[in-house]
């Protein structure tokens, strides 16, 4: 297998904030390849979007992003290395902020938004803002951008491209603001696009039009994407690789089909199950108890257990780092490591299904000995919700 | 609950709560002064022409008691608009709501605010549907106090008794809202609609704001109130899985019309709009292997100012039906709607014919009058005469079609279950058991038919 086009190793980003350390995003690595959409899913606060800014440098203060390397295409994004005081610095390789300005953002790595409304101007004509975006990007002038603009908006399928170039944002509904930024996205022809959450707020006729869309302009320009989603269904529908995060930390690591299939860690699979159906009747759904806690103080051992329905006292103890359990490539456990669930990944060409849950036997903790815990989740007791709201306590 | 609080429900389990007639509303396009005033240079120079935005058109339905009924469309379809109207929280513009057989749209001001101590309702955002400088206990409390009911030690006992019902923490009574997630709010929310012992809750969009795993705690605790307290719901979702979930009948809505109304299983299981079709074929079943969508509908909803004649879905549907004038088979009569449309969104650049004919025909094209009218609008657009070809197009195959001419409103048999299944598409108008204003969604209207659903609604 060929060298990803992205990777990700370890990325921390925190925020400094009065009432405490948030560690938003906790230790991910993940790896992108040429042409493949990655999924990024997970619940509002599992710190999908703070991972996405972080890998285009976008977190501001009092956010940071204080560990780990981000590389693309051979550059660096971000790095640390040792400094004289011993304080972490930033590496020589990393990328100044010009450099990230001029060649990576927008030319390189594209993001789309999820409100489109507020990612375009609303004093300026939409073929203004795409044709200024072009001209500034692509060193063109500024008739040839303008005719470049109309054929991205034609592209993407938007009705009567000449006429509707004049138009503004409010002109246009929700869904034609999302081709438009999509338009946009590609319209430098970057290798990679980042997709935070880009069709939750659409409805699900424009949704399927909009995944349609993407889906042929993939294979058409092989633009890989980071799509960031808490949709099961969208994952399902357009992903090749999907890493699931909770609270900040990436929680199973598979593709599509063995997530769907081969589900390996429990909160994945309750995310599952608690799914309304609209291909059959569910007479009772099974929601995950509970609800997330604060990235501020989590959970010690792994983060889920005081919502999981298999907590044992053991998972209360200790943190598991996700390591390979899927069958055949499970030799490589031997030594697992992060780097060696990485290797796995890049020498034999076989993508390993990563988990991180102390029940499988890559772990070795003493899973099976381990006392049931008793949580609400595991039917420890029988009230719905009422100490959840212990977290507005702090 | 104590004896004093329980509801006079003057109405049976399956019989109709609420009854909608023929209602209607519309919204003013021109409010300001200058509002559809259009300027010319010819005489009289100005002119005001008033337009409206035909939110809910002559829309007929019936809940029974007992039961939830899910109101599913697109964004703009005017599904939170027909449930605050049928509320009175709009003034309906016209039709009749009846509500345990007395008319809303009658009652005097006074009399209305005495009636909605039986009807509530929960809004979308928990966010902003809760005062934040209220306590949770008081904000609980305030529909019993607007409705002089129990004293304030009742009151408290009641809020106290309801957050408990609704899965909160009744200690959390001195808390501000602030200090509760999205879901949480949500069943404050649940605990107010319910403090006034309502039997009627309209539920606009209650989910939608949270996460799915959330999503499902709240949907179950819906239901289980619904048994305790014997609710009727108007449910308003956009996610029909939610609706699936939920639900004992479905409504579907597009553009202010009721298209489709039929048992749950029967909707799900036997479509028979197209619009109810294309939006079950547009949502992605959580499952890799599925394959995906099959069809995605194309374009967007129509403006509700000037929406389409007859069948309002005609403009998008993929199942127009052919003008009896024209006699093309089925495949080449797809071509030409697809064409058509094509041209309307200009689609395409090239003016050239043969490679028009390529695309959209390839090979197998129309004969006789259609053709004729065909080569005619190709013509047009090898001379970039676009509006030409447009208006050629849309007045000879569009409007011609009986889905532009007539209204649909049709009653077929149920494959699943008994219930009445209504869908206003003419595609059933050989095989409809009803039509027109005798279609199913009339149902109660004489005592009769009444006798015939006093049935349970299947659960």
């Amino acid at each position: 297998m060929t060298e990803p086009l992205l990777s990700v190793e370890n990325l921390k980003t925190q925020f400094f904030t009065e009432d405490g350390t948030v560690r938003a995003v906790d230790g991910i690595s993940f790896d992108v390849h040429e042409g493949e959409i990655v999924g990024l899913v997970g619940e509002s606060g599992a710190g999908k979007s703070v991972a996405t800014s972080s890998i285009l440098r976008l977190v501001e203060s009092p956010g940071e992003v204080v560990d780990g390397e981000i590389t693309f295409k051979g550059e660096t994004l971000f790095g640390l290395e040792e400094g004289p005081d011993g304080e972490p610095q930033p590496s020589e390789e990393m990328l100044s902020e010009e450099e990230m300005r001029d060649d990576i953002r927008g030319n390189e790595i594209a993001i789309i938004f999820q409100d489109p409304m507020e990612s375009l101007n609303p004093v300026f004509t939409v073929g203004g803002q795409l044709r200024e975006f072009i001209e500034l990007n692509r060193d063109l002038s500024t008739k040839e951008a303008e005719q470049e603009a109309i054929d991205m908006l034609r592209e993407v399928g938007i009705p009567d491209p000449e006429n509707r170039y004049d138009e503004y944002p409010h002109q246009f509904s929700g869904g034609m603001r999302q081709r438009v930024l999509i338009a946009m996205a590609l319209a430098c022809q970057p290798d990679l696009i980042i997709a935070d959450e880009p069709t939750t707020a659409l409805d699900v006729t424009v949704e399927g039009q909009i995944l349609e869309l993407v889906e042929e302009l993939q294979e058409k320009y092989g633009t890989a994407f980071i799509w960031v989603t808490h949709d099961m269904s969208v994952v399902a529908e357009i992903c090749d690789r999907v890493n699931v995060m909770y609270l900040g930390e990436i929680i199973e690591q598979a593709d599509v089909d063995d997530l769907f299939y081969d589900t390996k860690h429990p909160y994945t699979q309750a995310l599952l199950d608690s799914m309304p159906r609209p291909d059959e009747t569910v007479e009772e759904l099974n929601p995950i108890k509970g609800v997330m806690p604060e990235a501020i103080n989590p959970p010690s051992g792994c983060r889920f257990h005081s919502r999981c329905p298999e907590a044992r006292e053991v998972c209360t103890r200790v943190h598991p780092e996700p390591r390979t359990v899927a069958e055949g490539a499970v030799a490589d456990a031997d030594a697992p490591t992060e780097a060696a669930v990485a290797d796995a990944a890049t020498d034999d060409g076989e993508r390993p299904h990563t988990v991180a849950c102390v029940k499988y036997d890559a772990f070795d903790v003493g899973y099976d000995s381990s006392e049931p815990l008793e949580t609400e989740a595991t039917g420890g007791f029988s009230a719905g919700l009422t100490d959840t709201g212990g977290e507005a306590d702090d | 609950m104590t004896d004093e609080l329980a509801s006079a429900g003057d109405v049976a389990e399956g019989e109709p709560l609420v009854e909608v007639r023929n209602l209607k509303k519309y919204f003013d396009n021109d409010s300001g002064l200058l509002g559809g005033v259009d300027v010319s240079t010819e005489f009289p120079f100005v002119e005001r022409s008033p337009t409206h935005v035909q939110a809910v058109e002559d829309v007929s339905f019936d809940i029974k008691k007992g039961e939830t009924l899910g109101l599913v469309g697109e964004s703009g379809c005017g599904k939170s608009t027909l449930a605050r109207t049928v509320l009175q929280l709009l003034e309906s513009t016209d039709g009749d709501i009846y509500f345990k057989g007395e008319d809303l749209t009658e009652l005097s001001g006074e009399e209305l605010r005495t009636k909605r101590k039986d009807m509530q309702m929960i809004f979308q955002d928990p966010q902003s549907s809760l005062d934040p400088r209220m306590k949770v206990g008081p904000i609980v409390e305030e529909p019993m106090k607007a409705h002089d009911m129990l004293d304030e030690e009742g009151r408290e006992e009641r809020a106290k008794e309801l957050l408990e019902k609704v899965g909160l923490d009744p200690q959390h009574y001195n808390r501000y809202p602030h200090a509760f997630s999205g879901g949480q709010r949500q069943r404050v929310n649940l605990a107010r609609a319910l403090s006034v012992n309502p039997d009627f809750i309209v539920c606009d969009e209650p989910v939608s704001a949270l996460d799915v795993s959330i999503q499902a705690q709240v949907l179950n605790t819906m239901r289980d109130l619904q048994e305790e307290f014997d609710l009727t719901y108007l449910f308003i979702a956009h996610d029909l899985s939610v609706i699936r979930h939920i639900s004992d009948r479905v409504a579907v809505m597009y553009l202010g019309q009721m298209v489709e109304l039929a048992d749950k299983e029967e909707l799900f299981e036997n479509p028979s709009h197209p619009y109810t079709q294309a939006l079950l074929d547009a949502i992605p079943a959580p499952d890799p292997r599925a394959g995906g969508r099959t069809a995605v509908l194309k374009g967007d909803v129509p403006s509700p100012v000037d929406p389409p004649s007859g069948c309002r879905f005609r403009t998008r549907c993929p199942s127009l039906i052919q003008p009896e004038e024209y006699d093309v088979d089925d495949a080449t009569w797809r071509d030409l709607v697809e064409f058509q449309r094509a041209v309307k969104r200009r689609a395409f650049e090239t003016t050239n014919r043969e490679e028009l004919r390529r695309r959209y025909f390839d090979g197998d094209e129309p004969g006789g009058e259609a053709g004729d009218v065909l080569s005619e609008a190709l013509g047009h657009i090898s001379q970039e005469e676009w509006d030409e070809a447009e208006t050629l197009l849309t007045e000879s195959f569009a409007e011609q079609s009986v889905c532009a001419t007539e209204e649909p409103a049709y009653e077929i048999d149920s494959q699943y279950g008994d219930g009445r299944h209504y869908a206003a598409c003419h595609l059933h108008q050989g095989i409809a058991t009803a039509s027109g204003s005798d279609a199913g969604v009339n149902e109660g209207v004489t005592s009769d038919t009444v006798a015939d659903e006093t049935a349970e609604p299947a659960d």
